[in-house]
């Protein structure tokens, strides 16, 4: 066990991004997929901040992370929302169900 | 009164008398429309218009007379030299007066003043000079234009007004023989009252034809063919004269194809149109040559720019010929010649020739006259009074009237060819007369006999002669084709003249006054007394013309030999036609017992027409009778070119006739005095022949057969004409036709089958090049996206799938292919 | 070490809590184990020196947005729905993709020499620090002229103020209004200065605004199509 640098955090991000990507591809409820983007989100947070410390950003990467959680807690209200809306819609919350985009 | 206000009255009334007719035809070709087919007043309509332009022409006629203090009746011509004088006198300060008149009232006279001052010199006689410096002032004419229809550079198209007593004369002659015969149309046309007329003569699978009776379209025709004829008389230029002598040649196959359903009456109306274009065609090159060398229609000269006849004859009366004969020079009003860029205004002498030929050739046409003059018997086809209107005594003495209109443009050659046109059809039509047995057709050769007297009249420069004949013989012709038709009315449609006889007991107002009119025609007269009815006087004085020609021209003396022939053949066959009709015993007992005299409707203008047929020559009160009666004085006034003495030009000499001492009044009681002979010996041999039966007429006729049967076939020119012209006509058309379907079609077959081939090819190239490359695109587009469907499947895991493994893919592409 | 320990244990910690998100089929027990993912998550950036990102991390998520998704779990949950099953191919098949692109990532991430890249990175931010603090007292007591002296105090008080990077409270607050002590403090004279985050921030702000209202807009009641056709059969 080495000491700890910026390498380490940017894998725990990758691992964080990957397991969303899967969360979001192999999850059929709905709400699933949510937490899925939540992962994904969190994933990028990481890697902001820790270019933030291990490098001359600043406070840039805080910053933006900063951003990042506050979009992200926007969007989980309107994808709740939509969400809700499907349910109301096919009266599920299984996404394979809504394929009207079908071509 | 003076000569302005005068001018403007007698237009405004003879404007009147012309309208009031196209008022009527309008009001009658609409009149079922107001009123229905049973109703008379469609020809009490007609009536009233032409009765009140009798009215008003008379009224202008009167004012003619009051304006001139009479002497236009008594003073004009003939014996008092000084009224001529005195005439000619005021005339010299014409110009100052033409300027006072304005615009609207121009006189138009050409007169010689040095020659009248030779004349006065010569006369001693001024007892008349004072009443006739008293009318001066008064110009023989009156012009202006009415409306300006269009302008072509220097040349005018409009309708004008030409006053003179000529025109008068006319116009009150016209009308009078028109209302005449429009009341005698009542009584003759009644049968087309009903809703079913039946036409005996149109035989159709159903037995006879039937159809609405035509009444009021008839005297809506009657009436159309007045206002034509009325337009005609008092047309100031000759382009109107040209509309308006169409518009009675329309008025005339309207009236002549009456009976349209009838065979024979179509091809007949054909006939006559046809024959009337062909005179027309040179009347169109009459005007075409004047147009183009005198730039005017104008008979009268109008503010101070010459008309035709100044420009021809200038100021005193003479053709101003160049030097080597070659040219005529156009003058003013003044004598002087006329200028364009500094030349002198000349037209060739032979383009006047032409241009009075091809005038004249309108006026064969039009009168009837050799050689066309074919139409006019089978003219016959119309109803009586068309006959006795427009077929005797109105339309075709239109062709006289214009030949006298334009006597001014008519160099001595052309009055020549004038001459001879009318001695061969006199001649002709009265030979023919002899043996035709229709009734209608004997007068239809009549006529045209004694239009050719009017023609020969007016080439022997016996201008005044012949339009005294012209009146006269409109009186006594039209008297007797009413007479004519009363009685083919009472015989039921019988014209056969052979089936006839004796109906002068069962008829006897038609027969008498049918009497007044063959001894008109004849010129019977008392000798040594002088006394006649009106044609004797005429007659007599074309003979006295022609007499004079021929001895100032011994060449031709054919001229004046003929008609003194003819005028026998006249008498013979017009007594003829009396004798077989009303005289004797009845020939078939059937005709003559159904016949009946005709109601008064039908006598009452017979016996008016017969007064005047007797009586129109006569002196009624003035100093004497005939050629110097007030009706021969009123007429001779207008001449436009004086006559007092003789003129030669290019080997013609013109007699004077004007004066006691002109040539014609020296031959005329010579002439008079043969004309009489001949014609008492053919009424003579007309009685002993038809009337008393002492020579029978069928020996004759077996003694001459070829005569006869020529005779009989018109002088075989129906058959002539068929050869000349209708039959090449039929083989040009027979090639041309040819030509046409053997060439012209199959030149066009083979271009539209070359069209239909080159079409197919380029569909081909359509269907397969163009829409198949255009309908690959579409399915090739189709396809792709068709198979690219496939892809959106609309399943939101599978796109997040899609995104990773691409993700990946593109990192492998780029790891492997960038370089480190 | 402690840092490192911390470290591992908090890595571990959320990667682990991630793929039991993953695994797990119940979606409750789902957002039980995304709660702690993420909470390992503000804590790495406690390690991090993110302290009010951590805190707001901690608030904002494991507060906010996970009881938001179990109150949608609740609201849409009703027996049969609460387990949809995906098919193990398609388990199968999301792991291999997934585990691919953890592949491409590590290698990206080790492909990478970040020292060479970005200088200063590599060592230990603690060591840094002392070496640096070194330097730059030397460098200030070695300046000869008034000028290189200035320079000198400079970077040292530059330093300070990244010595404080833990407590980012104050500083962020800061950016937002448009101030940037970190990088203006030792900025040499005459550059133009960085400039904040104010407008960021404020179209941060109307988004939210315009989020809320959409997302009540969206979620209000409505009838429910199907299930009141139901309630009426």
């Amino acid at each position: 066990m080495g000491s700890v640098g910026l390498e380490e955090y940017l894998i725990v991000g990758a691992v964080l991004f990957v397991c969303g990507i899967v969360c979001m591809a192999t999850k059929r409820n709905a709400i699933g997929v949510l937490m899925g983007v939540e992962l994904v989100l969190n994933g990028a947070n990481i890697n902001f901040v820790a270019f933030s410390r291990y490098t001359p950003l600043g406070l840039d990467g805080q910053a933006t992370a900063l951003f990042v959680v506050v979009l992200a807690a926007a969007e989980a209200a309107v994808a709740l929302a939509i969400a809700l809306n499907y349910y109301n819609n096919h009266l599920t919350i299984d996404v394979d169900r809504g394929n009207e985009l079908q071509g | 009164m003076d000569p302005q206000s005068t001018g403007e009255l007698l237009r405004n009334l003879l404007t009147v008398a012309w309208l009031l007719p196209l008022a009527g035809f309008v009001a009658e070709i609409y009149w079922l429309r107001w009123s229905h087919r049973l109703s008379k007043t469609a020809a009490y309509c007609a009536v009233a218009c032409i009765g009140l332009g009798f009215i008003c022409s008379a009224s202008a006629l009167i004012t003619w007379g009051v304006a001139t203090r009479g002497a236009a009746f008594s003073d004009a011509h003939g014996g008092h030299e000084s009224g001529h004088h005195a005439e000619q006198h005021h005339e010299e300060h014409e110009p100052q007066l033409g300027a006072a008149e304005g615009e609207k009232v121009a006189a138009a006279d050409p007169h010689n003043h040095d020659n009248d001052k030779k004349h006065d010199h010569k006369n001693d006689e001024h007892k008349d000079a004072h009443a006739a410096t008293e009318h001066a002032g008064m110009p023989k004419a009156f012009s202006g234009t009415f409306y300006r229809l269009a302008k072509f550079g220097a040349l005018n198209v409009s309708l004008d007004w030409y006053i003179d007593s000529l025109t008068l004369v006319m116009f009150t002659m016209v009308t009078f023989i028109a209302t005449c015969i429009h009341l005698f149309a009542i009584g003759y046309m009644k049968d087309e009252l009903t809703e079913e007329y039946e036409d005996h003569e149109v035989h159709t699978s159903h037995g006879h034809f039937t159809r609405p009776g035509r009444f009021h379209r008839f005297f809506s025709y009657l009436s159309l063919f007045c206002f034509s004829m009325l337009g005609l008389v008092l047309a100031g230029n000759i382009f109107q004269v040209f509309i308006f002598w169409e518009l009675v040649g329309v008025s005339s196959y309207l009236l002549i194809g009456f009976y349209i359903e009838r065979k024979s009456a179509s091809t007949a109306a054909n006939k006559a149109f046809i024959m009337n274009r062909v005179g027309d065609f040179g009347f169109l090159i009459g005007l075409m040559i004047l147009w183009t060398w005198c730039g005017t229609f104008q008979f009268a000269d109008v503010d101070h720019d010459p008309g035709l006849f100044t420009m021809i004859r200038g100021n005193d009366g003479k053709i101003d010929v160049s030097e080597d004969g070659k040219q005529v020079y156009l003058r003013d009003a003044h004598g002087h010649r006329l200028e364009s860029n500094g030349k002198p205004s000349t037209i060739g002498y032979l383009l006047l020739i032409a241009a009075g030929c091809g005038i004249f050739a309108g006026c064969i046409g039009k009168s009837a006259q050799f050689p066309l003059q074919t139409w006019l018997p089978d003219a016959m086809e119309g109803p009586t009074p068309v006959s006795a209107l427009v077929h005797s005594a109105t339309m075709v003495a239109a062709g006289v009237y214009l030949a006298a209109r334009f006597y001014p443009v008519f160099t001595p050659e052309v009055l020549l060819v004038i001459a001879y046109v009318g001695c061969i059809t006199l001649f002709v039509a009265a030979t023919i007369a002899l043996v035709v047995t229709d009734i209608k057709r004997v007068l239809a050769y009549s006529t045209i006999s004694q239009l050719g007297y009017m023609m020969l009249a007016i080439g022997v420069a016996g201008w005044g002669a012949g339009l005294f004949h012209l009146v006269t013989h409109a009186f006594f012709k039209s008297l007797m084709f009413l007479c004519s038709g009363s009685v083919i009315a009472g015989c039921h449609h019988v014209q056969e003249m052979p089936r006839m006889g004796g109906l002068r007991r069962k008829m006897p107002i038609t027969a008498y006054t049918m009497l007044i009119g063959v001894v008109a025609i004849s010129g019977l007269a008392i000798p040594v007394l002088n006394i006649g009815l009106s044609g004797f006087y005429s007659k007599d004085e074309i003979v006295a013309s022609a007499m004079a020609y021929s001895n100032a021209n011994r060449v031709h003396f054919l001229l004046f030999l003929t008609p003194l022939v003819t005028a026998g053949i006249t008498a013979f066959y017009m007594f003829r036609l009396w004798f077989l009709t009303f005289y004797g015993e009845p020939r078939d007992q059937h005709v003559y017992d159904h016949c009946h005299e005709s109601p008064r409707i039908m006598t009452t203008p017979l016996i008016a027409l017969s007064i005047l047929a007797a009586s129109c020559a006569w002196g009624w009160g003035t100093s004497g009778t005939g050629n110097e009666g007030p009706l021969f004085k009123l007429i001779a006034f207008s001449e436009t070119v004086p006559s007092t003495e003789a003129v030669t030009l290019n080997g013609l000499t013109i007699p004077s006739h004007q004066g006691h001492h002109s040539d014609v009044h020296a031959v005329h009681g010579k002439a008079g005095l043969l004309a009489l002979i001949a014609a008492f010996t053919g009424a003579i041999f007309a009685y002993l022949m038809y009337g008393s039966r002492v020579i029978n007429p069928a020996e004759i006729r077996r003694q001459l057969p070829g005569v006869y049967d020529f005779l009989l076939d018109k002088w075989r020119f129906d058959v002539l004409y068929d050869a000349m012209f209708v039959r090449p006509v039929h083989i040009v058309s027979a090639w041309c036709a040819d030509f046409d379907k053997k060439v012209l079609d199959a030149i066009l077959h083979a271009s539209a089958s070359v069209t239909v081939l080159v079409a197919r090819w380029d569909r081909l190239f359509d269907e397969t090049m163009v829409d198949g490359i255009v309908n690959m695109v579409g399915s090739v587009t189709r396809s792709i996206g068709y198979s690219l469907r496939v892809v959106q499947t609309g399943r939101l895991r599978q796109y997040v799938m899609w995104i990773a493994v691409g993700v990946v893919v593109l990192f492998g592409v780029l790891f492997t292919s960038l370089p480190k | 070490m402690t840092e490192q320990l911390l470290f591992w244990v908090f890595a571990i910690l959320s990667c682990g809590g991630a793929l039991a998100v993953v695994v797990t089929q119940n979606v409750v027990r789902m957002a039980f184990w995304l709660v702690v993912s993420l909470g390992a998550v503000a804590a790495l950036f406690f390690l991090l020196h993110a302290d009010f990102l951590g805190a707001a991390q901690l608030l904002i998520y494991v507060g906010g947005t996970v009881v938001l998704l179990v109150f949608g779990v609740m609201l849409t949950a009703s027996g049969h729905t609460i387990k949809v099953q995906t098919t193990p191919a398609e388990t199968l098949l999301g792991c291999g993709v997934g585990l691919l692109l953890l592949c491409v990532l590590v290698f990206g991430i080790k492909s990478v020499e970040w020292a060479k890249e970005i200088p200063g990175v590599g060592d230990s931010a603690a060591a840094a620090d002392q070496a640096e603090d070194a330097k730059l007292a030397s460098d200030v007591a070695s300046a000869k002229t008034d000028e290189s002296r200035q320079a000198a105090i400079n970077a040292r008080d530059a330093a300070v103020a990244r010595r404080q990077s833990g407590r980012t409270l104050r500083q962020l607050g800061l950016s937002f209004f448009g101030l940037r002590p970190d990088r203006n403090l030792n900025q040499e004279q005459g550059k133009p200065l960085a400039p904040g985050y104010l407008l960021p921030f404020e179209i941060i702000s109307i988004h939210l605004l315009v989020v809320l209202v959409g997302a009540a807009y969206l979620a209000r009641a409505k009838c429910r199509a199907t299930s009141g056709l139901e309630a009426d059969l």
